[in-house]
Formats: structure tokens, C-alpha cells, sequence
């Protein structure tokens, strides 16, 4: 990955992470806002709960202390206090006053409890009224009671009031209900209602459960709620998840109620719809969502601009050292500013200017020390023929002048002599020259086997020449190998080369490899000895010209091979150890584009 | 100065005797019976048939019958069988033909004359069982079993005489002039009934109607008789509304659906039966208006119903309770718009309640228990009996004759299958406004309008 999209990854990440962050941060700051409004908003409606309550409780105190007062309930008082135990004539009293004050519950009972006359159960007149001793004596206000009815059981808000016009008191019992209508009465804000769970036991029953409408609906999903203040007899809150949908989720409040003896009649459940939160949270999530989307476009464009224009010098600089790392030492990069970047490119200049001044110093040291290793090696050269020369001349002249009539003999070995020497020296010359004028390759399509196999053939006769040890030759040569485009007479040279090195190096025989094979997109070829191998040393100078680790060699055959294979685009290397052979590894690419170049 | 004493004191007393005549003649003038006028009569039953023999009975059918048609004898007040449209009777020694001689010259309300065939007809249409034919002068019925008081069965309402054709024609004295099923009902007095024509000119009846508004329609001089339940009879009357009640005669009780299928249902249900105060429903719910029933039939009219205690026992219902092992929920249905059935109703699951047992009202389901009402026809204890367990769809019981000993053996049998507990012996309370003058009420709750007139409004 480059440095420009490194950069611009920073630049987005750091964006993406910003706005995540803050919406992430707004999220919860609304949470908690929401969840304080939510508590204020179940608090107000309590609250209001309350007050329906103690309103109701009033009214209803007021209907009790209205209806002892009455001329009604003194008539029944009256008929208490003169022992009357017929209540027959009252039977429908309290069923008739109840109508009359719009109240659900109302009985009267003698001094002892005893039910003369009860409206939400007529047929109860001579039952005691099981409350009873707890409040008789409590005259007080308004309470919560449940009811036993035909039908059932009712929660309600009762009041008891005492009409005493002789030594044996009436008491006049009355309430009203706690049902839909009452939970219908209580005004709601949007997005909150109320249920009401008439406990009649320590378990859950779903139709115990009501809200303004009647029955609740799935009242199994408050069970757990219902239950927990069941047994905490505390107030209780979570979340119920009506349906998969997080629109549906309800915070639910459960208050327990209880009555006189503090236990717990009934739990008042306030439902908050996290409906809006939940509308709100989608909206900011899309705000955020949005955010980042134009964030990432923003930040793309901008981490463009701003990480070209960080790193167009360090792209220039980095251009300018492939340049250098290309061979090009005199590239520069331009500086474009002063900072650290700048100082930067303006050092890497000065680094190549000096690098070009030293190379310039080296090719100018290495060249001197060529001249010298040429001059010392054409002065080795030339001087080993030079010697017998200047010595059989040398001879001749002293055989003339001490022995003229050997003269004649000694002329025509001496001239033979100088023949041959003097033919070395053409050979050497010849060979320096050779090595100054290296053809160009001539391309022609080619299969590397067979200049291999030619090779191979060549060579044979002086393999097995009597007059030294016997080197076997093996071919190993790649079914699969492509052809490439290659100068033949010059790949025949440099192989030729390698071959007659191998030969050198096995003066005890030994086993000579030529291998071909298939390297990539590359052909390859090796050459193998067995013999007494190289140092590293002598492998890393092994293709300086005019160097040899042989007594005999001009030190330019191994560098006319690097020569060849360089003109042909490829690569030479040696792998060697002391005591284990040389391998020769020369790679050639295809180059068939130069065929079809040359034939155009 | 005497002489003027004198002629004063015999002025005073001239004045004196004209007030008196006055007086006299206009007393005489209010209380003389007239004829016109129409009897305005509500009812909160409602009748969509006016054929005798259509179930189901009521005491509204039964009066409409009396007024419409008539039957060939008739039970009077004292129990005792009366000749109506037959002069005379008699049966065979092994008492299963029984043969009834017509009277002469009775005509149906559109001048037909009554003829034995019309009666023969009109008794198979009623009883499918009866092998009934007719003669010159009279019928005769074939019965499959003996029975020795046969004719007191042909007073009931299904046995009047009705000559069934495009319409329904009797031999009472009045005759319907407008009918409208289940709403209202004219009748129009006959100028040829055979007993002399009704003071009424014609009675309204309207149908269906309920208690509470006619009550208002009572209060607001739109009716003139009114039904009033046996529970508000006493507050009826202590308000001083003009009432008239009958004996007695209507039965409300409990009636199982099934038999009992054990011996430990048979103990609850005698549980049940023993818990339930009757006496004191009595005392507080009709106040003392009604009777306490231990007994299926009223004992004015068995004289042994005293056999079968009406008290709660709620030391035995225990006991049996906890004997029976474990019991079910039952379950009372009742007609919901029956306040006093409502009332004895839930007053049963209080006192069952009491004793163990496990009891719920209902009013959507018929339940296990029904709480029923049967006017009772007050014929004779066999006849009633038959009625009776027909009415509650009982097997039809064997009753030859309606001597003391064989009805409290047949009832006490009744009683011990403890498929029906009897609760209460109910009155049939009506309300009367001023203006009715002569009406009558008979001990089973039937009224005798043809003396009814209208005094002026």
C-alpha cells in the first residue's frame, strides 16, 4: 500500500472514528435525557395517580358521610337501635342509594358488622363483613379494599362513616371501583398508559390484569414484573419488548398498592413507550450515518489533496532514488518547500550529487586500476613470450658468434621458435582484441537444447582425449523448455567458455553437467564440474576482467560470458564451495519480441 | 219565637234528609257496576301464540286462555270440579272411559255452534294419547290407565276447547280484535256469551313489557293493572299501591341437569339442599310474602308439604360435605332479568359456600343447576305432579288418583332423587290503579275480569 492511500486511510479512519464518536456520545447523551424524561413523565403520572385517588377517595368519603347523614340510613339506624332484626325492608336500600350516588360498593352493617343491606351483593345481607374490626374504628379517610363479588373479586377505593343516632352506630361502607373507567379517567401524555393488576395472590393471572380499554393485551409479558412486586412488594422497572420490533418496546413501572393492613391489593403499571427514543436514536444513527457518509466523501477528497501535497516530494524523492537505484545519478528532486520534506529532497540531492562525485572518483579509480591490471597483464602476457624470444635471439647471436657452424641448426630451432612465440602473441593479441570488439547479437528464434547438445558435442573428443583423465559429460536437458531469441554463435561462445573452465577445473577428471531447465518466464541453463570448487573470494572477482585463478588464463573468458549473457538481457551467477564443484547459472528471458524486431 | 224554632229545626231536618238522599245516591252511583271502558293490562311475558295448547305455560297464558276460550270443567278455589262447557260427566267402573255430556246451545264467538267433533278434535290436538271420540251429545275419552279424578286434568289451559280453522275461535266471553305476536293483544267483550256480556268493552294487553317501565307507565295512569314481582309486593303495598296477590302458587327451585351419578353427589347435593335458608330468604327477600318451600307443592293445597323441613341445616351440610370426598364447581343458571332469582341465586352460593361446597352463578352457560320458576296449575296433587315434571323435564310420573298418601309418596321419591331441591312457594302479585272496580283474583293466580268495570278515570 502506498503512502498516499496510508495516509488518506489515516485521514478517513480518523473521520469515521469522530463521527462515530460523537454520535455515539449524542446517543447517550439523549439515553440519558430520555430515561430522566421518562422518570420525570412516570413520576407526574403517579403523581396524578395519586391525586385521581385521593380525589376519588374524597368523593367518595363525602358520598359515605353524605349517605350516613341520610334520612335512609338513620331509618335503619333507628331499627339497629330497636333491636328490629328483620332487615327484609331494607334490603334494596343500599342498591338504591348506591344508584343515587353513583357508587359501585355500598353496604350497611349493625354495630356488630353484619350486612343488612348491600348493593354490589344483595343476596350477602346477615354475612359479617370480613374487614370489619380493622377499621371500624378507623373513621378516617379513604382507603383500598378489595371487594368480594358474586363474580369475583374488585379493587376499589372504600370509605366508612359511622351514623350513631343511638348507643348501637350504623356503619355505611362505600367505594368505587378501580377499573378501566378509573384508569380511563387518569389523562395521559402521548406514548404513556396505565394497567391496573388486582392482586389476589402470590400468582400471576392474566385476567387480573386490565387497562382503560378492558382486558390488557399479552399480559403474559408483565408476568415477570407482576411477579417480582409480588414477592419484593417494592416498585419495579424494565423494559418489555412487545415484539421484535425495538419500535414496540414499553418501559413498564410497577407500583405496588396496598390496603389498610399494608398488604398488597393491587399493582398500578405505567407504561412508557420507548417509541419516540427509539425514532430518535434511528434518527441520529442516520444523522451520524449521513455525517459519515459525507465525512468519508469529505475526508477521501480532502486526504487526497492533502496526502498529494505530503507526499508529491516524498513520491518525487522516491522517483528520483529509483532513478539513482535505475543507474541515473544525476536525478534530482525538486524541492518545493522549506520544511522537513525539503530539507529532505535537498539532501537527497546533495547525497546524489556527492554519490556521483564518488562514482565519477571510482570509475575514474576503477579505470586506473583496469589500465594497471591490463597493463600488468599484457605486461605478464607478453612477457612470457617476450622472454623466450629475447632468449632465443639471444642464442642465435651467441651461436654465431661461437659456434657458426651449429649456426645453421640452431638458426632454423630458434626460428621455430620464434615462430611459435611470436604466434602466442597473436593469439594474445588476438584475444584482447576479440575481447574489445563484442559483436552485437544477431536474433534469431532458437531451442536452447540443441545449441546445448552442440555444445555437449563439441566437446566430446577432448573429454575423452587420452592424453588426460576422462570427464564425463551428462545432459540434462528440459522437455518443456521454450525457445527464445538468441544470438546462437554468440550463446555457442559463452557455453564454449564455461565448458573448457569445467574442463580446467577437473585436471583429475571428473563429471561435467549441462542442465537446462524452465524458470518462470526464464530459460535456464547450468554448468557443473566436480572439481575442487572456488572461494568466495574468487566468486565474487570471478567475471572482473583479466582476472584468473588459472597459471594459464587471460583472465577474459568468464568476463566475455558475462558479456554475452548481459547482451542477451540475462543473468550469470556462480554457486561454488572448496571441494564440492562450480555450478555456472546463466538465466535468459525470452526476448522473442526481439525476433519479431529484427525481422521488421 | 217557638214557632220559629220550630220551622228552623224543621229545615235543618229537611236539609238534613236531602243530604242524606244525596249523599246515598251518589254513593250508590260509584259502586253500581257499568259497562264500556277498555282494561289496560302489561306484562313482561310475552306470548308469540295464543293457542292453549303451545307451550310454554304461564299465568299469562292461562288468564288470556280463560278470557278466550273456555274448558269443559273447571277447579274452583276450593279444589272442587265445576262443570263449564260440559254439564255432566261420568266414567266406567275400572275408571279409563270417561264421558262428558256437552251443554246445549253454545256457540263460538263467530255464532258456530259447538259441537261434540270441535271438542273431540280439539282435546286430541292437546293430548295425542287420548283416545277421544265424539257423540251426538257429548265425548268420550279412553284412557291407558285408570285414573280416578280424570276430569280435573281437562281444566288445565292446553285442554281448552278451540276450534283451530284460519283462526282461532273460542267460547269465551271476549274475542281478539287486533294481535300482534309477542307485542300486544285487544280482546273485545261478547254480547252473546252465554254468562251475560263483560262490564269491559275491551282489554289491551301489551306484551313484553318490562317491570320497571311498567311501573312508570302505572304511576303515569297509562295502565291499569301491572305485574309486581313477590319481592317488591310488600314495599308495593307499604307504599300504598293497590295490589292483589294469589296463594302461593308459583315454585321456584333447583334443578339439576342430570341425575346424580354416585352416592357421593347424591350427599352433596343433599349438602346443598340442607344449606340453603330458606326461611330466612323468605324473611328478608319476600318478606314474608312467600312461603319457604321444603316441598315441591305448596302445603295450603297437600297438606303435608310441613313433612318437608324448609330449615337450613348447616352442621349436617358440613358433614355430608366432608363425607362426599372431593367435588366440582357447580354452576347455577337463572334469567338474568329476574331480579329475585339473581338474589336467591348468589344467596345459594353463600350459603353453599358456608357449608364446603363449591358454587358459581352463571348467566352464559345453562349450568350445572338451573334456578327455575313453574306456576303451579292447582288442579289436584296427581295432575300437578304430571305438570310439574313435565315442566322440568322430569320422567312422567304414576299417579293414579291424588289421595294424600300416594302424593307425598311420589313426592318424597322426587325429593330423594335430589335432582330437583324446591326453594320457595312464590305469590302472583298484580297492581291495580283505582279505576278498576270488582277485580278478582283466584288462588292460582287467574283473574275473574268478567266482573272487572271501570269507574271513571
Amino acid at each position: 500500500m502506498t503512502f498516499r492511500r496510508k495516509l488518506m486511510g489515516v485521514f478517513v479512519l480518523t473521520v469515521v472514528l469522530s463521527v462515530a464518536t460523537v454520535a455515539g456520545v449524542v446517543s447517550l447523551v439523549v439515553r440519558r435525557s430520555f430515561d430522566k424524561a421518562d422518570d420525570d413523565r412516570t413520576a407526574a403520572l403517579v403523581a396524578q395517580f395519586r391525586r385521581e385517588f385521593d380525589r376519588r377517595g374524597k368523593e367518595v368519603n363525602h358520598s359515605i358521610e353524605t349517605i350516613a347523614a341520610s334520612d335512609a340510613a338513620t331509618r335503619i339506624a333507628l331499627a339497629i337501635n330497636q333491636n328490629i332484626t328483620d332487615y327484609g325492608a331494607y334490603l334494596n336500600d343500599a342498591k338504591a342509594t348506591a344508584d343515587s350516588h353513583r357508587l359501585d360498593f355500598l353496604e350497611f352493617a349493625d354495630d356488630q358488622g353484619t350486612i343488612i343491606s348491600s348493593a354490589q351483593w344483595p343476596a350477602k345481607f346477615g354475612y359479617k363483613e370480613s374487614f370489619f374490626p380493622a377499621v371500624a374504628g378507623s373513621n378516617t379517610s379513604a382507603f383500598l379494599k378489595q371487594e368480594d363479588l358474586p363474580d369475583g373479586v374488585a379493587l376499589g377505593v372504600f370509605a366508612l362513616r359511622a351514623n350513631t343516632v343511638g348507643d348501637k352506630p350504623l356503619y355505611v361502607i362505600g367505594g368505587k371501583q378501580l377499573d378501566k373507567d378509573f384508569l380511563a379517567s387518569i389523562e395521559l401524555p402521548t406514548g404513556m398508559r396505565t394497567m391496573l393488576y388486582q392482586n389476589l395472590g402470590n400468582t400471576f393471572s392474566a385476567k387480573n390484569l386490565i387497562d382503560p380499554s378492558g382486558s390488557a393485551q399479552s399480559p403474559e409479558q408483565l408476568a415477570g414484573l407482576i411477579k417480582q412486586v409480588q414477592q419484593q412488594a417494592k416498585e419495579s422497572v424494565t423494559v418489555i419488548h412487545w415484539s421484535s420490533s425495538s419500535d414496540d418496546d414499553e418501559v413498564v413501572r410497577a407500583i405496588p398498592l396496598t390496603g389498610i393492613d399494608q398488604k398488597l391489593l393491587g399493582i398500578l403499571l405505567v407504561g412508557n413507550s420507548r417509541r419516540a427514543y427509539v425514532e430518535l436514536g434511528r434518527h441520529i444513527r442516520s444523522a451520524a450515518f449521513l455525517a459519515l457518509g459525507a465525512g468519508i466523501v469529505l475526508a477521501v477528497i480532502f486526504s487526497s489533496w492533502a496526502a498529494a501535497r505530503v507526499t508529491r516530494p516524498v513520491e518525487q524523492l522516491a522517483d528520483a532514488a529509483r532513478e539513482v537505484a535505475d543507474g541515473n545519478w544525476s536525478a534530482q528532486a525538486p524541492v518545493t518547500s522549506s520544511d522537513e520534506l525539503g530539507e529532505l529532497a535537498a539532501s537527497f540531492n546533495q547525497m546524489t550529487h556527492e554519490l556521483l562525485d564518488q562514482k565519477e572518483r571510482l570509475v575514474q579509480t576503477e579505470r586506473v586500476a583496469a589500465w594497471r591490471e591490463l597493463a600488468r597483464r599484457l605486461a605478464h602476457e607478453l612477457k612470457n613470450p617476450l622472454f623466450p624470444l629475447q632468449l632465443t635471439v639471444e642464442n642465435l647471436l651467441r651461436a654465431r658468434q661461437q659456434s657458426p657452424e651449429q649456426f645453421e641448426e640452431i638458426f632454423k630451432e630458434s626460428s621455430a621458435t620464434l615462430l611459435a612465440e611470436i604466434s602466442n602473441l597473436k593469439t594474445i593479441i588476438g584475444r584482447f582484441s576479440e575481447f574489445s570488439k563484442m559483436p552485437q547479437p544477431q536474433w534469431q528464434k532458437l531451442d536452447l537444447n540443441e545449441i546445448v547438445r552442440n555444445v555437449g558435442r563439441l566437446f566430446q573428443a577432448q573429454l575423452h582425449a587420452p592424453e588426460q583423465s576422462a570427464i564425463e559429460c551428462k545432459l540434462e536437458l528440459a522437455g518443456d523448455l521454450f525457445p527464445i531469441a538468441a544470438d546462437p554463435d554468440l550463446l555457442h561462445r559463452a557455453l564454449s567458455n564455461l565448458v573448457l573452465n569445467a574442463m580446467d577445473a577437473m585436471p583429475q577428471g571428473g563429471t561435467l553437467i549441462l542442465r537446462t531447465s524452465r524458470q518462470g518466464g526464464n530459460a535456464r541453463i547450468e554448468v557443473s564440474d566436480t572439481g575442487k570448487g572456488l572461494t568466495p573470494e574468487e566468486c565474487e572477482r570471478l567475471f572482473t576482467p583479466y582476472y584468473t585463478s588459472k597459471a594459464h588464463g587471460t583472465g577474459l573468458g568468464l568476463a566475455i560470458v558475462q558479456s554475452v549473457i548481459n547482451d542477451h538481457g540475462g543473468r550469470i551467477s556462480v554457486r561454488s564451495e572448496p571441494g564440492h564443484g562450480t555450478t555456472f547459472v546463466i538465466e535468459l528471458p525470452g526476448n522473442m519480441e526481439k525476433v519479431s524486431a529484427a525481422t521488421h | 219565637m217557638q214557632r220559629q224554632e220550630n220551622m228552623k229545626r224543621t229545615c235543618l231536618r229537611w236539609l238534613a234528609a236531602s243530604s242524606l238522599v244525596l249523599a246515598a245516591m251518589c254513593a250508590s252511583a260509584a259502586t253500581r257496576p257499568r259497562y264500556g271502558g277498555t282494561l289496560r293490562i302489561s306484562s313482561a311475558t310475552a306470548l308469540n301464540s295464543i293457542d292453549p295448547a303451545d307451550a310454554p305455560d304461564s299465568l299469562l297464558r292461562r288468564n288470556l286462555t280463560r278470557l278466550l276460550f273456555e274448558t269443559l270443567v273447571i277447579v274452583d278455589d276450593s279444589g272442587t270440579i265445576q262443570p263449564s262447557l260440559a254439564d255432566s260427566w261420568n266414567s266406567s267402573l275400572d275408571g279409563q272411559r270417561w264421558q262428558f255430556i256437552l251443554r246445549h246451545s253454545l256457540t263460538f264467538s263467530d255464532g258456530s255452534p259447538l259441537t261434540s267433533d270441535v271438542v273431540a278434535a280439539s282435546l286430541r290436538k292437546a293430548n295425542p294419547a287420548w283416545r277421544v271420540t265424539s257423540q251426538a251429545d257429548g265425548i268420550t275419552i279412553e284412557l291407558e290407565t285408570a285414573v280416578s279424578d280424570f276430569p280435573a286434568e281437562l281444566s288445565l289451559t292446553r285442554n281448552a276447547i278451540v276450534r283451530r280453522g284460519n283462526k282461532l275461535l273460542g267460547t269465551g266471553p271476549f274475542v281478539v280484535s287486533q294481535w300482534e305476536p309477542l307485542r300486544r293483544l285487544v280482546l273485545t267483550a261478547r254480547d252473546d256469551y252465554r254468562d251475560g256480556r263483560a262490564f269491559l268493552d275491551n282489554i289491551d294487553f301489551e306484551m313484553g313489557k318490562p317491570l320497571r317501565d311498567q311501573s312508570i307507565a302505572f304511576d303515569l295512569g297509562q295502565t291499569d293493572v301491572i305485574e309486581i314481582t313477590p319481592e317488591q309486593a310488600r314495599r308495593a303495598a307499604t307504599e300504598g299501591r293497590r295490589v292483589a296477590s294469589s296463594s302461593p302458587t308459583e315454585l321456584m327451585a333447583l334443578l339439576f341437569a342430570r341425575d346424580a351419578q354416585s352416592e357421593a353427589e347424591q350427599k352433596l347435593r343433599e349438602a346443598l339442599a340442607l344449606s340453603i335458608d330458606r326461611v330466612l330468604m323468605n324473611r328478608v327477600l319476600l318478606l314474608n310474602d312467600g312461603d319457604a318451600a321444603g316441598s315441591l307443592l305448596p302445603t295450603w293445597m297437600t297438606g303435608y308439604g310441613f313433612v318437608f323441613s324448609a330449615d337450613a341445616n348447616q352442621v349436617r351440610a358440613k358433614q355430608l360435605r366432608s363425607e362426599a370426598g372431593l367435588a366440582r364447581t357447580w354452576t347455577i343458571g337463572y334469567n338474568n332479568e329476574d331480579m329475585l332469582a339473581r338474589v336467591v341465586a348468589e344467596r345459594i352460593v353463600l350459603n353453599a359456600r358456608d357449608a364446603g361446597l363449591n358454587v358459581q352463578t352463571t348467566q352464559s352457560a345453562p349450568g350445572d343447576i338451573r334456578l327455575i320458576r313453574i306456576p303451579l296449575a292447582l288442579t289436584n296433587e296427581r295432575t300437578e305432579f304430571s305438570e310439574l315434571v313435565s315442566a322440568m323435564g322430569l320422567s312422567p310420573i304414576k299417579l293414579s288418583s291424588s289421595n294424600a298418601e300416594n302424593a307425598y309418596g311420589v313426592e318424597n321419591a322426587l325429593l330423594q332423587s335430589r335432582r330437583v331441591i324446591p326453594l320457595l312457594h312464590l305469590r302472583y302479585v298484580v297492581g291495580i290503579s283505582a279505576n278498576v272496580q270488582g277485580w278478582a283474583i283466584h288462588r292460582d293466580g287467574s283473574w275473574d275480569v268478567q266482573k272487572v268495570w271501570l269507574s271513571g278515570r
